[in-house]
């Protein structure tokens, strides 16, 4: 009998498990191609949040778009789903941000049936950052692999270029509405300027130049203002930490009397706790703005609020 | 010695050290039980207790927990049916925590936290979670050596060690709890690859050599210790990820003993040829 009401027992925490959580009510625009037949908006699809931010400002109510990466996801080893590959089919405008951020982009746009598809790559034209290590050129074999730097959304300049090229691809696809992208994005071209300004004006005066972030994403950011990153991981964030490297960067905050260590949303901020644990220095967030949660979301956050909110934790670290 | 500077290189050594004494001790149990991937199972299951404990608001550890006894304890009670095919249990069980882990994660609001507690690293280990290994070392150890040759009875035979008239119930209970409390805990601090390997591998080295039950588990802690000082040690001054150096390190000696032996069975036999 015991035996029995063991397994009942696992049984029902299972199903007890399973009941205690409610389905959350369907993300919005998940499938926006399937009501374009209707409103005429483009249907775009965007491979992840800034590229879906910027697309969104400038298109407004004239598009229909999604963001291939769920809302929490940390996009650097993701890849799309059949499912996502067959809205591809179906859209009118793909965003995707490009030098190597998306490494599944080729092969999937080479296999797409859909020719009147538009895919636009944001950072094009853009000066890119190369991808090694300043400090360890050759030991990292592995990284090696990915070429250039993918995070320009993260300089505010740049990040203005990619949304001039997002308005691009829009006007080619609808150029009935050339008007109203244009407007869109002279608007937001002054929030970029009026943020880099703001950065500029705030960074410059502070001593201190270093950060330790939780990965190798605050490159174009850095060139900007005349800062020096000191990433625990490359650029993509990995799954366990080198203890060389760790002991490094100890020694570094160490010397250079570094008080804040930043982690990521997106990534676990154990190693950046234990580093400021040995060195007595605090934690906190400095966003990559590669994916923003469900709650960031619906609190109204965007990219101008996040950067926002990455300026306030710089100024605070740099003091 | 430059590696002893730091304090999360301390950490490693101790907590390596403690969980290769205390895994072992389980794994010569449960690959007598031929349960080898019982480590594995419940890791993964602990997993779905992570995201339940998030969901429900409790303390993911304690969801982790939960979770790796029912697991444990589902398990126990699958292999009772068909004792014949004793890993079945495991698959079942395995394949259960796996999809459920999967569906509930999307259940999970707040994905930083979600990831905080997915993510397990032998350098990366906060005062918590160094003072539970520690607590439950202590308990496996004791428990270990009070019930060392009911144990032992029971892995070898159930059946006559119920005939012996050992509690076979009892003692059952008091290890699947153990067993589930300590991978819960150890694959969250650690990553889980370290426990299901040093549950084995060791075990494996160590029959090769040891002539009895209590040699066998002196050598497995012995190799186990081994392979994880090493493998810190290397991971550090080759700038290597520890987690699988450690487990390279002793699938690496596995192969090495099992050749070294096969080799020396040929020159025997030759020599006695002649
Ligand atoms: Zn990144």
């Amino acid at each position: 009998m015991k035996k029995i009401a063991s397994l009942l027992l696992s049984l029902m925490l299972v199903i007890s498990l399973l009941g205690g959580c409610t389905p959350t009510p369907s993300t919005p625009s998940v499938n926006p191609s399937e009501n374009s037949g209707i409103t005429e908006k483009l249907s775009v699809y965007a491979s992840f949040y800034p590229m879906y931010d910027f697309a969104l400002k400038v298109g407004g109510d004239k598009i229909e778009i999604a963001n291939m990466v769920p809302a929490g996801t940390e996009p650097h080893d993701w890849e799309p789903t059949a499912s996502d590959i067959t809205n591809l089919e179906k859209a009118d405008v793909f965003i995707y941000n490009g030098a190597d951020m998306e490494h599944w982009v080729d092969k999937v746009l080479e296999s797409l049936q859909n020719k009147d598809l538009i895919a636009a790559e944001a950072s094009q034209g853009l000066t890119l950052l190369e991808g090694h290590h300043d400090e360890e050129e050759d030991e990292n074999a592995e990284e090696e692999e990915e070429h250039h730097d993918p995070h320009v959304w993260l300089s505010p300049i740049k990040a203005k270029r990619e949304m001039e090229n997002i308005k691009n691809a829009f006007i080619q696809a609808d150029a009935d509405n050339k008007d109203y992208y244009e407007a869109n994005y002279e608007k937001y071209a002054a929030e970029f300027d009026k943020l880099d300004k703001e950065f500029k004006d705030t960074l410059s005066v502070l001593p201190n130049k270093d950060i330790i972030v939780a990965h190798q994403a605050f490159g174009y950011l850095c060139a900007d203002y005349g800062l020096n990153q000191i990433p625990i991981e490359g650029l993509s964030p990995d799954s366990e930490p080198d203890p060389a490297r760790m002991a490094e960067i100890i020694k570094f905050a160490k010397e250079h009397n570094v008080k804040i260590i930043f982690f990521e949303e997106l990534v676990s901020p154990k190693v950046a706790e234990t580093i400021a644990n040995t060195i007595g220095a605090k934690t906190d967030m400095l966003n990559p703005i590669e994916g923003l949660s469900d709650e960031q979301l619906a609190a109204g956050d965007d990219y101008f609020s996040a950067m926002r909110q990455n300026l306030q934790s710089l100024k605070a670290a740099l003091q | 010695m430059a590696i002893f500077e730091y304090d999360f290189m301390r950490r490693a050594f101790i907590v390596g050290i403690l969980l290769a004494i205390i895994i072992p001790c389980i794994g010569i149990i449960v690959v007598l039980k031929r349960l080898s991937m019982i480590g594995d199972a419940l890791s993964h299951t602990s997993l779905a207790g992570v995201a339940a404990g998030l969901i429900m608001g409790i303390n993911p550890i304690l969801g982790a927990i939960a979770a790796c006894i029912a697991a444990a304890l589902g398990i126990e009670a699958i292999r009772k049916r068909i004792p014949k095919y004793s890993e079945m249990s495991i698959a079942i069980i395995m394949s259960a925590g796996v999809g459920l882990a999967g569906v509930l994660s999307g259940f999970v609001k707040n994905a930083a936290n979600f990831n905080s507690f997915l993510f397990g690293s032998i350098v990366a280990i906060s005062d918590f979670e160094m003072i539970l290994v520690a607590c439950i070392s202590c308990a496996v150890i004791l428990a270990f050596i009070l019930l060392y040759k009911e144990l032992f009875y029971i892995a070898l035979d159930e059946r006559s060690a119920r005939l012996a008239g050992i509690p076979v119930k009892t003692v059952n209970f008091i290890f699947t709890i153990l067993t589930a409390v300590t991978v819960s805990v150890a694959a969250r601090t650690v990553g889980a690859l370290i426990i299901s390997s040093l549950m084995v591998v060791p075990v494996a080295c160590a029959m090769e050599f040891g002539k009895s039950y209590k040699q066998t588990v002196l050598y497995s802690i012995c190799f186990a210790v081994f392979f994880t000082v090493v493998g810190l040690f290397l991971a550090y001054y080759a700038r290597l990820k520890p987690g699988g150096t450690i487990v390279l390190i002793g699938v690496f000696c596995l192969v090495l003993i099992l050749f070294a032996k096969k080799i020396m069975a040929k020159i025997l036999l030759t020599m006695n040829k002649l």
